[in-house]
């Protein structure tokens, strides 16, 4: 229990050494370029590079006279996006999981599809992004069309299945031979070995995937946001300060951090249910 | 080799047609179900245009497309050696010093976790925008954390009975890396630089979205998209995905000329 403590204690004073480390390599670096006046790699000021304090200050400073703090339209713009990547890296994990089967199921599948599941990853997704979310648009299944923020989701969900398919394959081969045999001589059926044996092997690998993926949804859900006109979520507000950049370029950093911890929230998240689910997740698997 | 037919060539051919028969199958269908299938199914052309009208779009702009895909595929390059090179560099110095590489690693990882192409908008205001340094930034920052998160743990994955010999041969550091660590870490990186390889592609054409030269490959799909020449976007994307298919390839081909010894190449996974 005290040990406990200890690691915590010790884990709490690295993360600010590591914050204020940062802090110090930024403030650094920004002093010794301004007065030296190098402008290479690029020339640092207040706008290129505002103050850390005018950053995080940005977020607790009214967007407008007699408006409410910006961090609260933050937390709305993230709120909004993470229901984009949620819904997003659900349907991709599934549709990821599922072909992941079929591929490892069948071999003459792993060299038909698996080529084109890594080319899929070439096309650039946001060069596709307009294109999905104005089709989409069309689109309606049974008279119910799907909302806009729903055509984000298909982005999420289409940078999410890659990584789930490509661990799928290899967690459910890696099951033990023996064991394997050892449950067809008893005759059981291939339903039973994958449910009883496979997946479980799968468990470790389909979690070191997930996690790729949970980073990954929230970039697709981001970017998807981008050309398709959708204010509500952080891609909005990333285009809205873009456009502001040379007058309050505090806010644009400020969208990013918030973006940065919804990644990091969306990863820490899958790590702790895979603390709850997966009781020996090996070292190597992060 | 001479081109006498004899058994053992005849058997490779067989193998040959097991390995790529099926992709190529695939690749068929698919080829039919775009140019046919999809229109008779109604799919717009907004959505996606027929196969012909593509590669004719493609044939059509053909020396803009090329231009645009060399100069975004040059950015893309430059950010994946600036990337990868830093990432490996700074890997070795966490290895050399494990205390710091496993204080630091967490926040190597949360660092994965970040959507950084948001930023390109940044690097743009650094850079100014119709500068490809901003696109190299992006792809190389891209690039850098997974590389540098797989180098590390391939160069401290080592079996403790390779350090072990090592120690016993008062080896130094320095020899430690070169003979053990390094080589024990080399599949670790080329798996990271597959992903890095597709990730620099992304990260060029993304940056471009946010304004670049006119001719950029990225900046060429934003505007056939907004003049709804649907077909020149498509074959805009076609070649950015081709060459995003050609450097994984090249990297492909790299890994296995280097690390062609480890069993996960002879086996054929991946």
């Amino acid at each position: 229990m005290r040990s406990r403590i200890g690691t915590a204690a010790a884990r709490v004073a690295v993360l600010l050494l590591v914050l204020a480390g940062l802090w110090a390599l930024w403030e650094g670096y920004r002093k010794l370029w301004e007065s030296t006046g190098w402008t290479w790699p690029f020339p640092v000021n207040s706008t290129t590079m505002p103050h850390l304090h005018d950053i995080v200050g940005a977020l607790f400073d009214p967007i407008r006279e007699g408006e409410p703090l910006l961090a609260r339209y933050m937390l709305d713009a993230a709120l909004f996006t993470a229901k984009e990547a949620a819904v997003g890296f659900l349907i991709g994990a599934t549709v990821g999981f599922l072909l992941g089967a079929l591929i490892a199921r069948f071999g003459v599948l792993q060299r038909g599809i698996m080529p084109y599941v890594v080319a899929s990853q070439t096309i650039p997704i946001l060069a596709l992004a307009p294109i999905v979310v104005v089709g989409l648009g069309s689109v309606s299944i049974a008279g119910w069309t799907p909302k806009d923020w729903m055509r984000v989701s298909v982005i999420a969900a289409y940078l999410t299945f890659f990584p789930v398919t490509v661990n799928t394959v290899r967690g459910l081969r890696s099951a033990d031979p023996a064991a394997v045999e050892l449950m067809q001589s008893y005759a059981a059926r291939e339903w039973s070995i994958f449910w009883k044996l496979r997946v479980p092997a799968a468990m470790p690998y389909l979690f070191s995937a997930f996690k790729v993926a949970a980073t990954a949804s929230v970039v697709g859900a981001v970017i998807g946001e981008l050309p398709s006109s959708i204010q509500d979520g952080l891609g909005g507000w990333i285009i809205n300060f873009n456009q502001y950049y040379a007058l309050e370029p505090e806010n644009l950093w400020a969208v990013n951090l918030v973006a940065a911890l919804l990644g990091i929230a969306f990863f820490l998240l899958v790590v702790l249910v895979e603390k709850l689910v997966v009781h020996h997740p090996p070292e190597q698997l992060v | 080799m001479s081109t006498l037919a004899h058994p053992a060539s005849g058997r490779r051919n067989t193998q040959r047609v097991r390995k790529w028969g099926p992709a190529a199958i695939v690749f068929g269908i698919g080829m039919a179900l775009w140019q046919w299938v999809l229109p008779a199914l109604g799919v717009e052309r907004y959505l996606l245009p027929p196969l012909s009208d593509v590669l004719q779009a493609f044939w059509d702009n053909r020396s803009e497309l090329v231009r645009g895909g060399w100069i975004t595929f040059k950015e893309a390059l430059g950010g994946f050696v600036l990337g990868c090179s830093l990432a490996f560099g700074f890997a070795l110095v966490l290895a050399r010093w494990r205390p710091l590489g496993s204080a630091l690693m967490p926040y190597m990882i949360a660092a994965n976790a970040v959507p950084i192409v948001a930023f390109a908008p940044i690097t743009n205001a650094w850079f100014g925008t119709l500068s490809p340094w901003s696109k190299v930034v992006i792809a190389a920052v891209l690039c850098f954390f997974p590389v540098l998160v797989n180098t590390l743990r391939g160069l401290t994955s080592l079996r403790p009975e390779s350090l072990e010999l090592m120690r016993s041969y008062a080896a130094p550091q320095r020899v430690v890396f070169a003979r053990a660590r390094i080589p024990n870490s080399l599949p670790f990186v080329f798996s990271a630089l597959k992903i890095a390889s597709v990730l620099a592609m992304i990260g060029a054409v993304v940056g471009d979205y946010f304004g670049g030269s006119t001719e950029a490959l990225g900046v060429q799909i934003v505007s056939s998209v907004s003049l709804a020449q649907y077909e020149t976007a498509w074959a805009a994307i076609l070649v950015a995905s081709l060459i995003g298919i050609a450097f994984y390839a090249a990297v492909a081909l790299a890994e296995r000329l280097v690390v062609g010894w480890h069993p996960s190449i002879r086996a054929g996974v991946d």
